[in-house]
């Protein structure tokens, strides 16, 4: 599976970071950086987490 | 595709404002989608229904987040009120000073004012808690953030509660506020560079508006939206997070024992009271909700705080327990309308919940006073009798 981030839509409220801080982390410009894009597993699960926290749902794992 | 159940419940009744959550309880068993004749709105009433809408801005437009169409007519062109892809320039627009990333630099002094405000109401032992506190804390931050000064500042709190007033039906409530919202209006349509403090973010925003990075005439409409959504809202959610505190100080041990449940204290604050419980959108076509049938044209109204007590997504909804972290709660809305002052929201609330959970051990108070409100569900008053310090 694969973690989409619809960039422009991203304002770093950071939430997806505390859900899958393994997968992704806020730079230090406060932008969003995906870590790994290509997930499975256990990992795929977090990612999902990590989606479903977006509060602007800028994230979707496909 | 069936009829919708309907009900002759009146969201907007002062009962139901006051305590919404018993007739959000018989809303919800009745069905995710019920018509409400009385309102003329159909009303979404489960966590799941009321969250893919939000989701679903091509089924559920926000050119009717009201219930008046004169407010929705006044909304008419700002980023609240607008569908991608006009809402998505706008919404960058209004973001870009409002994202997390562009408040970063603002934690440290807004954990100091937090602070330095809890500590003088601690030592003073007793207080009024939603002038001294709730109100006093965010109206300073966002007055320092946009650079108000003299009458306008003085103005804030009334002209944001009048704001949220205007978007319920068109009952007294909402006649009674719309010359104070026009009053926001006027001001807005005519304030300068010049009458905003050098260096704040509002001043930013007319420079940001000369360079051509924002459109012309936009700015006004810009610092519009910062004083209308921004103070009612989080003025009613710091005197929630004092009221259940002081209800509940088996949480706030909790708190105090783990600061790292301050976010999830937030989280759980927000669920439990929502600033605001219902909120607008309209059909843009015949739309199925669970085999259920809104017509093309209704008004929908988004119970936020029916779906945030379904106990079909949450354990024990009506339960106070900070340790559940209701990440997903429903509160700031979501998807592409999400609040966009919710980062400013958390280091506010995060601030105060902090402040509190470090310098107080348990807060007696008085019954809270609560006034009827058409949008903004906030106490009115709330008397500290005496704080046991930390």
């Amino acid at each position: 599976m694969r973690i989409v981030l619809d960039r422009p839509r991203c304002e770093g409220h950071g939430l997806c970071e505390e859900a899958a801080p393994q997968l992704m982390h806020l730079d230090d410009e406060g932008e969003l950086v995906l870590d790994r894009e290509e997930v499975d597993g256990a990992d795929a699960a977090l990612a999902n987490a990590a989606a479903r926290v977006c509060p602007v749902a800028a994230l979707r794992v496909e | 595709m069936r009829t919708p159940p309907t009900s002759d419940v009146d969201l907007f009744a002062d009962d139901v404002v006051l305590d919404p959550y018993p007739v959000y309880a018989e809303l919800r068993e009745r069905g995710p989608v019920v018509h409400l004749p009385h309102n003329d709105v159909y009303a979404l009433t489960r966590y799941d229904v009321v969250r893919d809408a939000l989701a679903d801005w091509e089924s559920f437009s926000s050119a009717s987040i009201a219930f008046n169409p004169m407010a929705n007519e006044a909304l008419t062109g700002t980023s609240l009120a607008s569908d991608p892809p006009v809402h998505t320039r706008l919404r960058a627009t209004l973001t870009e000073n409002l994202s997390p990333r562009a408040l970063r630099g603002l934690k440290a002094g807004i954990d100091a004012k937090a602070d330095a405000l809890v500590a003088g109401l601690v030592e003073k032992g007793s207080f009024e808690a939603i002038d001294a506190l709730a109100r006093a804390f965010p109206l300073e931050v966002v007055a320092d953030l946009i650079g108000f000064t003299g009458h306008v500042r003085d103005n804030m709190l009334r002209w944001g509660q009048a704001a949220m007033q205007v978007l319920g039906p068109m009952n007294q409530r909402t006649a009674e506020n719309f010359p104070v919202a026009g009053e926001l209006y006027a001001w807005c349509s005519q304030v300068t560079a010049a009458d905003l403090a050098e260096g704040s973010v509002g001043r930013g925003i007319f420079d940001a508006e000369a360079r051509g990075a924002v459109p012309a005439n936009t700015a006004g409409h810009i610092i519009h939206q910062y004083l209308g959504a921004g103070v009612d809202t989080t003025i009613a959610a710091i005197g929630n997070i004092v009221a259940l505190f002081a209800r509940h100080p088996d949480q706030l041990a909790l708190v105090r024992a783990d600061p790292a449940l301050v976010p999830a204290a937030f989280n759980e604050v927000l669920r439990f009271w929502p600033p605001i419980n219902a909120w607008g959108r309209r059909a843009t076509r015949d739309v199925e909700v669970d085999g259920t049938l809104i017509p093309a044209g209704s008004q929908v109204a988004v119970l936020l705080g029916a779906g945030n007590r379904d106990p079909r997504h949450y354990d024990d909804p009506d339960s106070f327990l900070v340790a559940r972290n209701p990440v997903d709660h429903l509160s700031f809305g979501y998807g592409p309308h999400g609040c966009a002052g919710q980062g400013l929201a958390r280091l506010e609330a995060h601030a105060v919940i902090e402040a509190l959970s470090r310098r107080v051990e348990r807060l007696v108070t008085a019954p809270e006073v609560r006034v009827p409100g058409n949008t903004t569900r906030s106490i009115e008053e709330l008397p500290v009798l005496e704080v046991i310090p930390a």
